[in-house]
């Protein structure tokens, strides 16, 4: 299963960089960092609160707009443009394990999705912290957001992946989930909250002082220890890639085209 | 000889629609055409013998092993798809060496490798163009490339001279001949006999979901012979040609064709009468405008055999 992973992750790492979607979203994903930098130079006296309200925005739209957009289409995909395609066949007669197949075509789309969302978050942060922070501050607060992005990248991928495999339209559902249950069930209150991914990633977040005002990222969150937002998030990844890999070793997929 | 593809009460139903009933065939090394019309069962057939689908009863082995969820039996096993469907963004020696990655070759075997397919092919002079600005004939070859690029033992190619002008037929035609040396076997599949005629003399005729007939291409072409040919011809004085062919042994039933410049008869030896149709034309100056021949097809050879 390691050859399988690592050669179908090679091979569909080099198709996804190539692809103009890769482009399409690269572009998606710098509109904030191009944002951040429109903001600081139009007002660059601005009070740290403001700044930091601004902030909050951009992570926002890291957190519950551009993640899941990439993780949707990423996601959903690795099964998906095979069958619609019709290139399944290449990979379904060649001498690969199917859970390989999958891993390793996730893993390419999720490494490919963490670069470009990383990159932008470095961007936009620093723009928007300089002055503000001190660079050991920055350092720290930034790994801390890029470690929440790539632990919501690996979970929501793993997430739609599973859907793409098991339903023809998933893309749909996985609209109707990432947009509707997480976008809602992440404010409800109690531990209902804790049925959505998008409550372990708020948790694990960097709270800064100003953020005791109103802040959409504690908005009536109610958050569960790091520790176990880490596990949770984990095991979310591992039962859904899981899943994933044992729906595609089962089901037939030829006889949907 | 031993037997390479072997099934047993091979049946494949979708939903309710039956795609393959009760197939039990034996392919031994060498080149087998799978023949028979659109819809006949051919891709289903070729699906399940190359692992892509399970069978709803029946059995089917590959070197005497089950295909279905057996990777390693794909080692020595190349399929070339019926669908025109590429992964377009690269081009046509990365998408073969991308595939004899997937293969498990070094990423320097595969690229040797691929070059060695594609100048089988003869599509080395274009392998560093996108696949997305290949014609169809340069991409029916470069997915032929893929398909044997690993020295497969089985190679099974469905419809691979589908949407190809006669030249592009010609040159796939002798690539699939030159392929079975040292025991090799290949299956090959069309719904058009001259073209599996032109490839080998052992077919197999599917229709409906089963095997009419298999052997020998004189026994098939016998079968076909005993079946009444309509062939039409459009000229300028109908009546005289009728009167030429009442002369010609062969010809069986004649008649006119309801627009009055058609001569419609029937023949049971088609390829005699089509090589004399010139002559006699030429001979009696009869000005031809077009000869159709409208049960040229399978359909009707397979109507005739099922005895409709």
């Amino acid at each position: 299963m390691i050859r399988t992973f690592r050669s179908v992750f090679g091979f569909y790492l080099m198709l996804a960089v190539r692809a103009p979607r890769a482009r399409a979203f690269a572009l998606l994903t710098f509109l904030p960092a191009v944002l951040a930098v429109v903001f600081r130079l139009s007002f660059p006296a601005r009070s740290v609160e403001v700044l930091g309200v601004f902030s909050d925005i951009l992570v926002v739209f890291y957190l519950q707009f551009l993640l899941i957009i990439l993780a949707l289409f990423y996601g959903t995909s690795v099964c998906s443009e095979e069958i619609e395609g019709k290139t399944l066949a290449y990979l379904t007669t060649r001498p690969l394990s199917k859970s390989g197949i999958i891993l390793g075509k996730t893993a390419a789309y999720a490494l490919l999705s963490a670069a470009i969302v990383l990159i932008s978050l470095a961007v936009s942060f620093f723009v928007m912290n300089a002055g503000r922070l001190s660079a050991g501050e920055a350092a720290g607060t930034y790994l801390r957001y890029g470690g929440v992005l790539l632990l919501g990248i690996a979970a929501y991928t793993a997430f739609f992946t599973f859907l793409g495999v098991l339903l023809r339209k998933a893309v749909i559902i996985g609209l109707a989930f990432g947009f509707g249950w997480e976008s809602i069930l992440q404010y409800f209150p109690g531990s209902t909250q804790r049925f959505s991914i998008a409550h372990y990633l708020k948790s694990l977040l960097p709270f800064t002082p100003k953020a005791q005002g109103f802040s959409l990222l504690t908005f009536r969150l109610e958050p569960t220890s790091d520790a176990m937002s880490l596990v949770a998030l984990v095991l979310i990844t591992g039962v859904f890639l899981a899943l994933a890999c044992l729906v595609f070793r089962f089901k037939e997929y030829i006889s949907e085209e | 000889m031993t037997a390479v593809i072997c099934t047993k009460s091979l049946s494949r139903w979708y939903g309710n629609v039956l795609g393959l009933n009760d197939v039990s065939l034996d392919i031994e090394p060498g080149i087998t055409g799978l023949l028979g019309p659109n819809g006949a069962g051919k891709s289903t057939f070729m699906k399940l013998v190359s692992g892509q689908m399970k069978p709803s009863s029946g059995r089917t082995s590959v070197f005497g092993e089950r295909v279905w969820n057996n990777p390693p039996i794909f080692r020595r096993l190349g399929f070339c798809p019926e669908q025109d469907a590429f992964h377009e963004g690269v081009t046509g020696w990365e998408f073969v060496k991308g595939l004899l990655e997937l293969q498990g070759f070094s990423s320097r075997e595969a690229a040797d490798r691929a070059v060695r397919a594609l100048e089988f092919v003869e599509m080395i002079s274009d392998k560093d163009r996108r696949i997305r600005s290949y014609s169809r004939g340069m991409r029916q070859r470069v997915k032929i490339a893929q398909s044997l690029a690993h020295d497969p033992d089985l190679l099974i190619l469905d419809e691979p001279l589908n949407g190809l002008d006669p030249l592009g037929k010609r040159k796939i035609i002798r690539l699939i001949k030159d392929f079975p040396k040292a025991g090799r076997t290949v299956l090959v599949s069309s719904h058009v006999l001259p073209e599996i005629e032109a490839m080998t003399s052992r077919i197999v005729l599917i229709h409906q979901g089963r095997i009419l007939a298999e052997g020998d291409i004189h026994y098939i072409r016998d079968l076909i012979e005993a079946h009444p040919h309509v062939i039409s011809v459009e000229c300028s004085d109908p009546r005289r040609l009728a009167g030429i062919l009442v002369r010609e042994e062969d010809i069986a039933r004649l008649q006119f064709g309801a627009d009055g410049r058609t001569v419609v008869f029937e023949t049971h030896a088609r390829d005699k009468v089509f090589s004399r149709l010139p002559r006699l034309f030429v001979e009696n100056g009869i000005a031809v405008e077009s000869i159709t021949s409208p049960d040229d097809n399978l359909q009707s050879v397979f109507d005739y055999l099922v005895g409709k």
